[in-house]
């Protein structure tokens, strides 16, 4: 498909695969790269220090890079990485890192954005996400692979969601999202909390049928009385566990230590580990010399 | 020399000042003035009678000064210096008696709404989605948080913090925490006291008066206690202000 449109600007300096497709009225800054088969819609800006990678939808009004709504940030060089086959809705935004918070901002492979979410600076997206209608992520977060993210809610920073979690709609997450849990009111109670156990992403996880049945039964365990998490944790790791369950109580723990059960809250003000493992690689020696 | 992308549109009669940066497809009505220092990113919108300060940035797809459709009269906005309005915020124009009005130092972040002839103060942090109804008034450093709704017409006091979710649909006191569909007042903001330089005895004596005005439960505000706060000899300045502003809503 040739768009035979010719009202877009596109900087000289910004690289562009030939096989991508830009819509009318898009807005390519000089420091973006755009991957094979990526289409954007109309009215797509991109700006800052961008790169898309290949096989990416891209919908109307999407601005993805513009610069964090973060007060300490000073306009150094940060980026933002979408990885291959995202599909993105209209209207979502996507910003730039900080210096103080990781200089990257990274959206994997896989993911399904709906209309107007919101990405925030120093947020790390894995894969096979699905992000619902307007959702929205403050800054320094980790959503882990195959999360689900219910229309409207929202994220606190620092917070992680657990892998092949869900968060119900209109939900304020102020903590730690367990993986394979849905989150969300529970009861009577007013604060969302652990609402049950995830049966369509253990679906979606494909474990195997011992795996699957250890891993209920130890969600089962936990979560009966949030109160006496610390203890279960305690005795199922006594009893020697491993695989999955060992990785759910680790991250129980993890956030259980957090500040105000935020387990990310302890890379306040610095480099967060995921910096060597997402960073591009020709971007690492730029930052680290910047650093120094 | 004021760097305007070919592509964008500028109707005639347009005042933009000497160093205004424009993007391309952004269109800016023939009754807008655009001061100095101003950068405007691509595909926004600015039509109506819409004055902007210096030095105010406007993100992509942004539109300031749409009317509601009423009359075909032209909406007024009047913007200081030094906001951030972010993508896709929108910024309704009010009538000539009664302007939107947004102060300096505002940062109006992403999918901000604010309602015709709403009246915003100075350094206000509007977080994502948060919509503010037509004609209602925001003090200074109000710090909202994402998918606010504040109702037409209400007042929200200064240095009041809302949680997510809130509903503001009566008059917010000043210096508060507010959370709750509707709201009920959760506590004194003392983290953004504290950041703006009030000093101990102040927050303490905020503290105090909140205790006395609101129950456990954030609600029921009693003429009578009110009275007696103000009478006290050395009701400190800004309990004064509190409660002035709560006889106010009182009365309304």
């Amino acid at each position: 498909m040739k768009s035979l449109t010719v009202l877009r600007e596109i900087d000289p300096s910004a690289r562009v695969a030939p096989s991508a497709v830009i819509g009318a009225y898009c807005v390519i800054g000089p420091h973006v790269t755009i991957g094979p088969d990526t289409v954007l819609h109309r009215r797509v800006c991109v700006t800052g220090h961008t790169i898309i990678g290949q096989g990416n939808y891209i919908g109307e009004g999407c601005v993805l890079g513009a610069i964090p709504q973060d007060l300490k940030y000073a306009g150094g060089v940060t980026l933002l990485v979408i990885g291959h086959r995202n599909r993105f809705g209209r209207n979502v935004t996507a910003h730039v890192g900080t210096e103080s918070g990781g200089y990257l901002t990274r959206i994997g492979d896989g993911n399904y954005l709906m209309d107007g979410c919101h990405i925030g600076h120093d947020s790390f997206i894995d894969d096979r996400t699905t992000l619902g209608r307007g959702v929205l992520l403050a800054g320094h977060i980790r959503v882990h692979d195959g999360a689900i993210l219910d229309d409207m809610s929202a994220v606190l920073q620092f917070c992680t969601i657990g892998q092949y979690s869900r968060v119900d709609r209109r939900v304020p997450v102020r903590r730690d999202v367990p993986p394979y849990t849905i989150f969300g009111p529970k009861g009577d109670e007013t604060t969302p909390t652990v609402a049950g156990i995830n049966d369509q992403g253990i679906k979606t996880a494909r474990l195997s049928a011992q795996d699957e049945k250890e891993l209920r039964g130890a969600l089962a365990d936990l979560f009966y009385n949030e109160a006496a998490l610390a203890t279960k944790i305690e005795q199922l790791v006594n009893l020697g566990v491993e695989g999955e369950v060992a990785d759910l109580c680790a991250f129980c723990s993890r956030s259980l230590k957090g500040t105000y059960g935020r387990h990310r809250e302890i890379y306040r003000g610095e480099i967060p580990p995921e910096f060597e493992q997402f960073m591009p690689g020709e971007w690492k020696a730029v930052i680290r010399r910047a650093l120094a | 020399m004021a760097e305007i992308s070919k592509l964008a549109t500028i109707e005639r009669g347009a005042k933009i000042a000497d160093d205004v940066k424009i993007g391309p497809f952004t269109y800016i009505g023939p009754h807008v003035r655009i001061g100095a220092g101003c950068v405007i990113e691509g595909n926004v919108t600015i039509t109506g009678k819409t004055i902007l300060g210096e030095r105010n940035r406007v993100f992509p797809l942004a539109v300031i000064g749409t009317s509601e459709g009423k009359g075909g009269e032209e909406g007024e906005v009047v913007i200081g210096v030094a906001n951030s309005i972010r993508e896709h915020a929108t910024i309704y124009g009010g009538t000539s008696e009664a302007p939107t009005r947004i102060g300096d130092d505002n940062l109006v972040m992403i999918g901000c709404h604010i309602g015709a002839g709403a009246k915003l103060g100075n350094h206000g942090i509007l977080i994502n989605s948060t919509l503010i109804g037509a004609g209602a008034v925001l003090e200074d450093y109000v710090h909202t948080s994402g998918f606010i709704v504040i109702d037409p017409g209400v007042h929200v006091g200064a240095y009041t913090f809302t949680l997510g979710y809130t509903e503001i649909n009566r008059d917010a006191p000043p210096y508060a925490m507010v959370q709750g569909t509707p709201f009920r007042v959760r506590g004194v903001n003392t983290e953004k006291l504290r950041r703006c330089g009030f000093g101990d005895s102040s927050i303490k004596a905020l503290k105090s008066a909140f205790h006395e005005i609101y129950n456990s439960s954030g609600e029921g505000v009693d003429a009578a206690v009110l009275q007696r706060l103000l009478a006290q000899e050395d009701c400190d300045l800004h309990v004064q202000r509190l409660v002035q502003s709560v006889q106010k809503s009182l009365i309304k």
